[in-house]
């Protein structure tokens, strides 16, 4: 079956490690500062990015032999805008804290350019399942990386681990207080914007090493 | 090649899929979203005022906590209560109907939250800021909604920059310090509000007023003048009704 074989398995594992969309191909990056101050907001994120990514591979796949070549940047943004839209409303409805936290961001979604880069560097070559796959490998990749990202930045900046609960977060674990007593003291440092160029930095170094990618001088 | 007609009927056909799909999901949310944003609303109120955010954790507990603890209602500039509708009243343009939300305890006034609402840099900013009974010192101050820049401007809704209204120090004569509410009124008991400051605070003993400033944020003047400007404003067109709770006890 199609789904299966070693291509398609490489089609999901290549951008999650060496052709990962944020630490190889240095896509998405604004919402990567952005939204990774809290693992909750990451995870969230990560999510919208799956719904997105994945129904707009697919949709965009389907129809890609009707596409007039002339207009296929509209319409992969009416597509994508629409299902960002949809994903917006939906937290509204949902996960309102969780919406009034990550504000612009979800919007913003429309603009990341891992989204469009897949449905023109992709969607519209390949059949819907490979196209499928292929938005899952990416998203995944791009939330790897953010939520790594925002797993440091919370625990090293804020002291706390949290998880998304449909409300304000749930904090599954605190710096004790003894720890503070003791003179740690959380990195301010890394709740702010500069904070995450550097945690994403090392990340993108450390991965790079293991894929053992070397950029052309 | 398409032909434009072609092209034209494509476009068109996604146009009208994409704008159904989009409508569709606006109608099935409308009623939750909308539920959400009163709940929010009545949550900020009760930030403002002190509650325990335990009572705040759920649409229908906040629902309840505001049903059971809260006295709302309209004044006018005069300090006279008339007749209103409390959630339709649009505090941007009405002059003269102005909602007040008063926590009341055994029949005590235990707070007084009024909205506050104005221009930012980019947006107006809304928000409740509730006073003590003694109509001077801050309560508490939250805003709920704004479009302002996050991380600049945005950062008037954290608590950073809303617990600047409840924590004033003070150098008690023993070397402590001891953290009081900044003050909305003058020594004669006139409302001149608080001052959003660029910068920080000076809390030296020449600067006489600060306890009617609070630190401004770094990369939003705007967004803290236009705080400074409405505050100001707003409760300016409550001192009437402020004078007579603090007087009376009741208005």
């Amino acid at each position: 079956m199609e789904l299966f074989n070693s291509e398609s398995k490489k089609i999901v594992s290549d951008p999650i490690n060496v052709n990962n969309p944020i630490s190889l191909q240095v896509l998405g990056i604004c919402s990567a500062l952005a939204v990774t101050i809290r693992l909750d907001q990451a995870i969230i994120m990560t999510l919208a990015v799956v719904f997105v990514l994945c129904s707009s591979n697919v949709i965009l796949s389907l129809i890609r032999n009707y596409i007039p070549t002339r207009v296929r940047i509209v319409i992969m943004l009416s597509v994508i805008a629409s299902l960002v839209s949809v994903v917006d409303e939906l937290l509204k409805a949902y996960l309102y804290d969780m919406s009034k936290q990550l504000s612009v961001f979800v919007g913003l979604i429309i603009t990341n350019c891992i989204i469009m880069g897949r449905a023109e560097a992709f969607a519209l070559k390949h059949g819907p399942s490979k196209a499928f796959l292929d938005g899952l490998g990416n998203s995944m990749g791009y939330g790897l990386i953010i939520i790594i990202v925002s797993f440091f930045r919370e625990l090293f900046g804020a002291g706390t681990i949290t998880l998304p609960d449909g409300g304000a977060g749930y904090v599954l674990w605190r710096i004790p207080e003894s720890w503070y007593a003791a003179g740690y003291e959380n990195i301010g440092l890394l709740v702010l914007s500069p904070g995450a160029f550097i945690i994403l930095g090392l990340v993108i170094w450390i991965q790079r090493e293991f894929a053992g990618v070397e950029e052309d001088a | 090649m398409y032909s434009n007609n072609y092209t034209l009927f494509f476009v068109f056909i996604v146009t009208v899929v994409l704008g159904t799909m989009l409508s569709f999901t606006k109608d099935n949310v409308k009623d939750l979203q909308d539920q959400n944003l009163k709940a929010d609303v009545q949550k900020t109120i009760l930030r403002s005022l002190n509650f325990d955010e335990s009572l705040l954790l759920t649409n229908e507990s906040i629902e309840q906590t505001f049903k059971s603890s809260i006295d709302a209602k309209c004044v006018n500039v005069e300090g006279e209560i008339v007749e209103c509708n409390i959630e339709e009243v649009d505090i941007e343009k009405n002059e003269d109907t102005l909602p007040i939300y008063i926590r009341m305890d055994n029949d005590e006034v235990q707070g007084i939250a009024l909205p506050i609402a104005g221009k930012g840099l980019w947006s107006t900013i809304y928000g409740y800021i509730a006073l003590n009974p003694d109509t001077d010192s801050v309560l508490g101050i939250q805003f709920y909604k704004h479009g302002e820049t996050p991380g600049l401007g945005g950062e008037v809704e954290k608590k950073w920059f809303t617990d600047n209204f409840v924590n004033h120090p003070l150098n008690q004569p023993d070397g402590e310090i001891q953290y009081v509410p900044k003050r909305i009124r003058d020594k004669s008991g006139k409302i001149i509000s608080i001052k959003v400051v660029k910068g920080g605070v000076d809390y030296s003993e020449s600067n006489t007023s600060s306890i009617h400033q609070v630190d401004g944020i770094s990369g939003a003047t705007v967004t803290a003048d236009g705080v400074t400007d409405f505050l100001l404003e707003d409760l300016l067109r409550y001192e009437k009704t402020l004078d007579k709770i603090r007087d009376y006890g009741t208005i």
